[in-house]
């Protein structure tokens, strides 16, 4: 069986798997109804401020996992449904950003410069159709990219690397992530090494635990649940509450513009938005298959290249980017949507995480089980079906299905959820924590799981305080067994050669730009 | 009077055909909970989830399946020790956890901390290598290795490093022995040419039938099912170990016997019927059920406890 056989497995597996209900007597599988059930959560959750869809994501899948079990039925379900709520996120945070210049996501940000004005100046419906069209268009094409890069890099890697250069590539995504996420690769190291000290504790491959302090509770190490849910989810929403603690005094009231003039986006904007979209769609998807690199750079980057491009475009006196112009709107939109398919090209071609959503979706792959994204899904063998593949090819068509969904329903949702910007945060954070704290206990029923995702928690916290990332921790807690493992299996198959990260060239190259990395970004830029 | 008396008699009467019941019938207090030292999603993991289903099914007792994995198993066998031993609480391992990794740890645990229930099936384990290497006997890997230089052999365990280190011995070559974790992986590793050859336990049955992995040797004190003509490791020169081992349900030690025998024969019963999904399972990847229970677990454990300190002294040698 071929490539394209699996392709068609997995559509079929999509389409024809454990059916949920029947409608007009058509069976409608369990996959389909939860991309979209997360589509549509995605965009509530996107559209409200304080929430961002890894925190649904995060929420929702020891949930599901309860709900579907371990069985590699519970894959295509479960991961279709993350998938959902990722696609439905990108679109949902531009909703309070127009409306409201409150951004719902923080790549949303730049989508406030543009898209407020024009819903000031009456355009509101108007800004909500650039930004649903150019974002649904951005993540469209960058989905495609995945579709046709992904297994053609894993079978690259798969010819090309042994297991040195396997581990060199651990060690470069690591510095990478550390040096180009949050402000300096200083911060991005201290963050990387506390998720690999997390990480090591009770691991390893001697029978003795290491690194527990002799005690019991620390012998069997910190579950990923615990570790990734804390920082990352408990940590914001500790943020979140301590800011809803300072604001709650002066927040203004949010105010709403009455709608003026032709509000449809005509064929003749779609003319002149294209170039901004698709300039921004490259940006976003190129920037996107680099892990480490989100959302937020591509939107920032896809909006000043298209503000030079309008500049040079435009006749002078006429309105600029900033004034409220929807190209404003697209390129911004078009960027921050194209990370999210070529996020998956480094988590599916290499097991590398690039962003949050990526870390929730190797964490549904992991705890499930039958599914390790990596080179090893891209296998085509000589009989039979290789069943990983199948499951590679489901997760596109899911993502394709909740693109269609964008097109088709996801505008309507977006309009209509203006009224979450008034959903008020002093109630919204209790009930996420309270929810985050369920899901943990749900995948890891003992008492130390809730106290070790508290401490996680305030670490998060008090890295965000200083102005840390908290994602070079996570993304190194989910590598740091990997390249343990790799890295011993690596020495052990040189024959213990000590140098065996610098003996072939691929591997020293690697190496070399890990610190290259590091250096070059960690040089202050000339002003 | 008289019918305080009939009363007294019912009660009497009541209570005898109750513990009568129970005598013959065992059944658990509670939802059983199943600890299994296997990563999720992997084939010894869907076989233990699957038993604990057609337990459901068939006995009507509820089961609560829990990962509990690493350490080879202790991580597992560390904290079934303390649960309460009353047959609400087993759990699954291989015999090599309550072997090799017991007696390697040494952190206070011993088989006799445990009452063994019943295995469900014995590894299928072969030394396997990629059909297009051109290898078709043990003794082209030899030739190769001697030719060419160290090849590189995955394992799955500390036992079979142990072993992979005699046989490269006792064949006068050298092994460069890669640990990977569970056989998935060592048979993922030897398809990637990450690997030449290695230990893998049953999943290679498949392959070896389609003709692209080929089994060079058995790892076992007998010769492989799928390949009888393969050598044995006791006719490549390493003597007196091998790589039998057992899937293993075990409970805490002091499980009260008629708790311990219907759970045992419980289990038995659906692992040996091939009509079951666990049953069917066990076939495929082990060519049938071994269910050993009783005193002939308790001699299995024990012994392969105690060859452990045997192996290990040989290979420190």
């Amino acid at each position: 069986m071929g490539m394209l056989d699996h392709a068609w497995l997995g559509v079929l597996a999509v389409f024809q798997g454990p059916a949920a209900f029947s409608l007009f007597s058509l069976p409608i599988s369990f996959t389909l109804l939860l991309v979209f059930a997360g589509f549509v959560l995605g965009i509530v959750v996107g559209a409200t401020p304080g929430l961002a869809g890894p925190m649904a994501m995060a929420i929702s899948l020891p949930v599901l996992i309860s709900i579907f079990g371990y069985s590699s039925d519970a894959l295509l379900p479960v991961m279709g449904f993350l998938i959902g709520v990722m696609k439905g996120a990108t679109i949902g945070g531009a909703v309070p950003a127009i409306l409201f210049n409150t951004p719902g996501t923080p790549d949303a940000f730049m989508t406030t410069l543009d898209g407020h004005p024009m819903a000031r100046a009456g355009k509101a419906g108007k800004a909500l159709r650039v930004a649903h069209f150019s974002s649904v268009t951005g993540d469209t094409f960058s989905d495609i990219v995945l579709v046709l890069c992904a297994p053609f890099l894993a079978l690259l890697v798969e010819a090309y690397l042994d297991l040195p250069e396997k581990t060199a590539l651990l060690i470069l995504s690591l510095s990478f992530i550390a040096a180009v996420v949050g402000g300096s690769p200083g911060k991005g190291l201290i963050s990387t090494g506390l998720g690999l000290l997390a990480v090591y504790v009770g691991s390893g491959e001697d029978f003795y635990p290491r690194l527990s302090m002799g005690t019991e509770t620390l012998s069997r190490g910190f579950s990923v649940t615990t570790a990734v849910l804390g920082v990352l989810i408990l940590g914001a929403v500790f943020e979140g509450m301590q800011e809803t603690f300072h604001d709650h005094r002066r927040q203004p009231g949010a105010t709403t513009h009455a709608l003026t003039g032709d509000q449809v986006l005509r064929f003749a904007d779609i003319r002149r938005l294209l170039p901004y979209i698709g300039q921004s769609a490259v940006i976003g998807t190129l920037i996107g298959a680099l892990p480490g690199i989100g959302s937020t750079l591509a939107a920032t980057l896809g909006y000043t290249l298209g503000r030079t491009r309008h500049q040079k475009h435009q006749p002078a006196g006429a309105p600029g980017f900033g004034d409220g112009v929807p190209e404003g709107v697209a390129a911004t939109e078009a960027a921050n949507s194209a990370v999210s398919g070529a996020n998956l090209i480094p988590v599916l071609s290499l097991g590398i995480p690039g962003n949050a959503a990526a870390v929730f979706l190797i964490l549904a792959a992991d705890s499930i089980g039958g599914f390790t994204p990596g080179p090893s899904v891209f296998r085509v063998p000589s009989e039979g079906i290789n069943p990983e593949l199948v499951v590679a090819f489901g997760l596109f068509t899911a993502m394709f299905l909740a693109n269609a969904l964008n097109w088709t329903l996801g505008g309507l949702f977006m309009r209509s959820m203006g009224v979450m910007t008034r959903a008020p945060k002093h109630i919204l954070l209790p009930i996420v924590l309270l929810l985050t704290l369920t899901a943990i206990y749900v995948q890891e029923p003992r008492m130390e799981a809730i106290l070790f995702a508290l401490a996680f928690g305030f670490l998060g916290y008090f890295m965000r305080k200083a102005g840390i990332s908290p994602l070079p921790f996570v993304i190194a807690f989910i590598l740091g067994g990997t390249l343990e493992q790799t890295a011993r299996q690596a020495f052990a198959a040189t024959g213990g050669d000590p140098f065996f990260l610098f003996a072939s060239p691929i591997a020293a190259f690697f190496m070399l730009a890990a610190v290259a990395v590091i250096v070059f970004t960690a040089r202050k830029p000339v002003t | 009077m008289r019918t305080g008396l009939k009363a007294a008699i019912a009660a009497l009467g009541l209570f005898a055909m109750t513990t009568a019941a129970s005598a013959s019938e065992w059944t658990p207090p509670g939802p059983v909970k199943l600890m299994i030292a296997f990563a999720a999603g992997g084939g010894a993991d869907t076989q233990a989830r699957l038993i604990a289903e057609e337990l459901e099914a068939r006995t009507g007792w509820s089961f609560i399946p829990e990962e509990a994995t690493g350490k080879g198993g202790l991580t597992m066998l560390a904290s079934l020790k303390d649960q309460p031993a009353d047959g609400t609480v087993i759990g699954m391992a291989v015999t090599e956890a309550l072997g090799y990794n017991m007696r390697s740890a040494d952190m206070g645990l011993t088989p006799s901390d445990f009452t063994g229930l019943t295995t469900t099936a014995g590894f299928q384990m072969g030394i396997v290598a990629r059909a297009d290497k051109g290898w078709t006997t043990f003794s082209d890997a030899v030739a190769a290795a001697k030719s060419d230089g160290a090849l590189r052999f995955g394992v799955m365990s500390p036992k079979l490093d142990d072993i992979a280190y005699l046989l490269g011995r006792a064949q006068g070559i050298d092994l460069n022995i890669v640990s990977l974790k569970g056989g998935k992986e060592v048979l993922d590793a030897i398809v990637a040419g990450d690997v030449d050859l290695g230990f893998v336990a049953g999943i290679q049955s498949k392959g070896v039938a389609a003709g692209d992995l080929v089994n060079l040797a058995s790892g076992l004190s007998a010769p492989l099912a799928q390949t009888p003509e393969a050598p044995t490791l006791a006719d490549l020169g390493v003597t007196p170990f091998n790589a039998d081992g057992y899937f293993v349900f075990v409970a805490p030690a002091g499980v009260p016997q008629d708790a311990r025998d219907a759970l045992a024969r419980a289990i038995a019963e659906i692992v040996n019927d091939e009509t079951t999904k666990a049953g069917g399972l066990v076939k495929k990847a082990f060519g049938g059920a071994t269910t050993i229970m009783g005193a002939e677990l308790d001699a299995l454990m024990a012994a392969d406890y105690e060859s452990a300190a045997a192996l290990m002294e040989a290979a420190s040698q």
